[in-house]
């Protein structure tokens, strides 16, 4: 094969398609990027067997023909080129980088080791890219990052009777965001590793999800995502969410998340943030034995059968939960110092954070 | 202003005198710790110029009576940390810098257990009843200051350093005797008659700038006039809580392992929770004739102290390590390190509720509840009143505790 494009248009298709190329592989040829021409395009697909990603561009085609060519290397290399046209030529041991002066040779990895892609028509919802973008920001957050619980790992989808449900938990906090109108078929545990990629490899206005016996498969005008489903049973959440809150509190979302970072400062490691929820608003505290404390009081809507009610949260799951609120405020409601309680934007709203205390 | 409160603890010859507790015809004679070279000396040998480290023959040479012994490192550290579980209860600020020494601070405990000194008489007796072990602790208003006192005390003494009198104690020492100048150092010193630390201390600082270097000289000239700004780095005591049982010729029977096994957790979990701290890894030792020994370990997401989860992990980590063994086992072993203290505990959602190794679990909590009811009635009536519960012969079988605990909510 032998193409010419534009730096940037090739920097572009390669380095979004190497985003699902890792690290570490278990097999050495998914360290490369599969590059294929035909016609007028150039097709490049890098994965790593749960996640797969496929961008294409148009270039000006030599020769056709497709080669596997290790995947960093490749776009570090075309990105680093002088701006305007590179040349990308294959033969049988070499690929040639060049364009303006530079020169780069490298080695191919061998194609026919390259896991074959089975094709897959697009077919599915549209969904706002935008929207979808955002609701995997507010999801992903809450899903684990423990190998040791794969399940967890995942962000459920599911219809519900708005459109679709998305939901991850690492079994300390649960987000929670339905998507309206988007009429999605099945059921599926995503792995949010790979739909963290989503954005960043084939965002776009417009995204077409689907979800199919094995895989969920996102395709807009940029290129194709292609996760491979969690096997097993996502825990049964419904029952987790409580269905009343005897004390509740509305706070300014920007003031909460300042003070949040006031906190922080102080609770490093697992120390506690305690809430105070009190007429008036509410009171934040944390200290800390060896080195201080902070303390404040910021003003909001407090209703509850209690005069006060405290209750005390991880700082870093705290601050997540709130900062993936959308709006001006942040309601909490609580049962008690054991029991979750419950972060929302106060309206009956898309998106809720689950959130189970620290017991001190 | 009351007595200076930093403390340095030092156990006297640690491993000579480990060798003379176990073995009682060594006391009063002179000890060498180490075959080939000397790792440690008994006073009893030191008197007799023996230093360490020194080629055992040497030391002969010098002490042609002394008893050369191998050493028994796994007791070593086993008394180290009953040791520093010691000092812990002293004071939380704890930083050990050795396996037989430490700083402590005291001053939030004297409120509690009265003047450092009382504090320090308490440590050396409680070393030496329940351990068996002399130690040594200087007491004064800097680290660097309490390392020389402790020095100056031993054998099995303590120093008090009083406020105001510090420079009076520190200037008439040889320079030796400051933390950081070995003999190369003093060699130096001496060339231009500095004997003493007063005499450090009356020349300027920077006089030594080029002979030991502007850092050190710098340094020296500070700690001279005992300024040692280093306060004592609490919490950072890596360490762990161990126990092990020996078990004669040995067993093969899974389920009598277990019984051990459940013995252990029982003794851990009672330790670290007594010290209010947890452990996120858990280490197994299983000992077999050879001697052979395979160790086994596994690190939890979050920390525990859970009597249930600590026999649940460690019979998990005997059967991997047993597998495929046909000798008996003859030694079983569990420590738990990646110590922290457990003030906080994230609870879960009711996921995995079941699951005793989840921290904050649903199952975790009763676990704990039930743990806390057992210490309680230990703690009241005595340790033997409760044994756990795959032991029926020796007592109140607790699974009947446990189901009233987890009933009670």
């Amino acid at each position: 094969m032998r193409i010419r494009a534009q730096r940037d248009d090739l920097a572009d298709v390669l380095t979004r398609a190497n985003r699902a190329v890792g690290a570490r592989t278990a097999l050495p040829v998914l360290q490369g990027l599969l590059c294929e021409v035909a016609g007028t395009t150039l097709r490049v697909t890098g994965t790593d067997l749960d996640v797969t990603v496929r961008t294409s561009a148009e270039v000006e085609v030599m020769e056709e023909g497709r080669a596997v060519i290790p995947g960093r290397l490749l776009s570090e290399a075309v990105r680093k080129m002088p701006t305007g046209s590179v040349t990308i030529g294959v033969s049988d041991t070499d690929i040639e980088i060049q364009g303006n002066g530079p020169r780069f040779t490298l080695r191919p990895l061998t194609v026919d080791d390259f896991p074959v892609q089975e094709d897959v028509v697009a077919d599915g919802v549209e969904v706002d890219g935008e929207e979808l973008a955002e609701a995997i920001g507010q999801v992903t957050i809450a899903a684990s990052g423990d190998g040791a619980r794969p399940i967890l790992g995942g962000v459920l989808f599911e219809s519900s009777d708005s459109g679709l449900r998305m939901v991850a938990t690492d079994s300390y906090r649960l987000a929670k965001r339905e998507l309206r109108g988007v009429g999605l078929e099945g059921t599926g545990l995503v792995p949010a590793r790979g739909l963290r990629e989503l954005p960043r490899s084939i965002g776009a206005a417009k995204v077409t999800a689907q979800l199919r016996e094995r895989e969920a498969v996102f395709t807009s005008d940029k290129g194709m995502l292609r996760l491979r489903l969690i096997d097993g049973n996502f825990p049964k959440y419904q029952s987790l969410l409580p269905e009343s809150y005897p004390s509740q509190v509305v706070i300014d979302k920007d003031v909460l998340l300042d003070a949040l970072g006031r906190v922080t400062l102080v609770a490093e490691d697992h120390i506690p943030v305690r809430l105070k929820l009190m007429e008036g608003g509410v009171e934040v505290a944390v200290t800390r034995q060896d080195v201080g404390g902070e303390t404040e009081h910021l003003p909001g809507v407090f209703e509850g059968a209690e005069d006060e009610v405290s209750i005390a949260f991880n700082p870093r799951y705290l601050q997540d939960g709130v900062t993936a609120i959308h709006g001006d405020s942040v309601r909490i409601r609580v049962i008690d110092a054991f029991k979750p309680s419950v972060i929302d934007s106060g309206a009956e709203d898309e998106f809720l954070y689950l959130l189970m205390p620290v017991r001190v | 202003m009351g007595e200076p409160t930093i403390l340095h603890a030092d156990l006297d010859a640690f491993y000579a005198s480990v060798e003379q507790m176990l073995d009682p015809s060594l006391k009063g004679r002179p000890v060498l710790v180490g075959v080939g070279i000397v790792l440690a000396a008994s006073y009893e040998a030191r008197a007799h110029g023996v230093r360490s480290p020194m080629p055992t023959r040497d030391a002969l040479r010098l002490c042609p009576d002394a008893v050369v012994v191998h050493g028994h490192f796994e007791k070593y550290l086993d008394l180290s940390s009953q040791v520093m579980e010691v000092l812990e209860d002293a004071s939380p600020i704890i930083e050990q810098i050795s396996i037989d020494e430490a700083f402590l601070d005291v001053r939030g405990s004297t409120h509690l257990l009265g003047t450092p000194s009382t504090i320090a008489r308490c440590i050396r007796a409680r070393v030496a009843d329940e351990i068996g072990l002399p130690i040594s602790i200087g007491i004064a208003s800097t680290k660097f200051l309490a390392k020389i006192a402790s020095a100056r005390a031993k054998p099995g003494g303590l120093v008090v350093v009083p406020f105001g009198a510090e420079l009076d104690f520190l200037h008439p020492l040889p320079v030796e005797a400051m933390w950081g100048v070995g003999r190369v150092t003093a060699a130096n010193l001496h060339r231009y008659g500095i004997m003493t630390i007063g005499d450090l201390a009356a020349v300027p600082s920077g006089a030594f700038s080029s002979s030991l270097g502007p850092g050190a000289s710098g340094a020296l000239h500070a700690l001279s006039w005992n300024r040692d700004p280093r306060v004592v780095r609490g919490g950072r005591r890596a360490g762990s809580i161990g126990s092990q049982q020996a078990l004669g010729r040995g067993l093969t029977d899974p389920d009598e392992l277990a019984v051990v096994v459940l013995g252990l957790a029982d003794r851990i979990g009672r330790r670290a929770r007594k010290k209010g701290r947890s452990g996120s890894t858990l280490t197994l030792r299983a000992r077999f004739p050879g001697p052979r020994v395979l160790s086994r370990s596994h690190t939890l997401s979050s920390p525990t102290s859970s009597t249930a989860a600590l026999a649940e992990l460690g019979g998990a980590l005997l059967r991997r390590a047993i597998e495929g063994e046909s000798e008996p086992v003859t030694l079983v072993g569990m420590s738990l390190s990646n110590l922290s203290t457990d003030d906080y505990l994230q609870l879960e959602l009711e996921i995995d509720a079941g699951d005793v190794l989840r921290a904050g679990s649903t199952l975790d909590l009763k676990r704990r509840a039930l743990d806390v009811s057992v210490d309680e009635i230990r703690e009241r009536f005595g340790r033997d009143l409760l044994k756990l519960g795959s032991a029926p012969e020796r007592g109140v079988a607790p699974e009947e505790f446990r189901r009233l605990a987890e009933h009670s909510d």
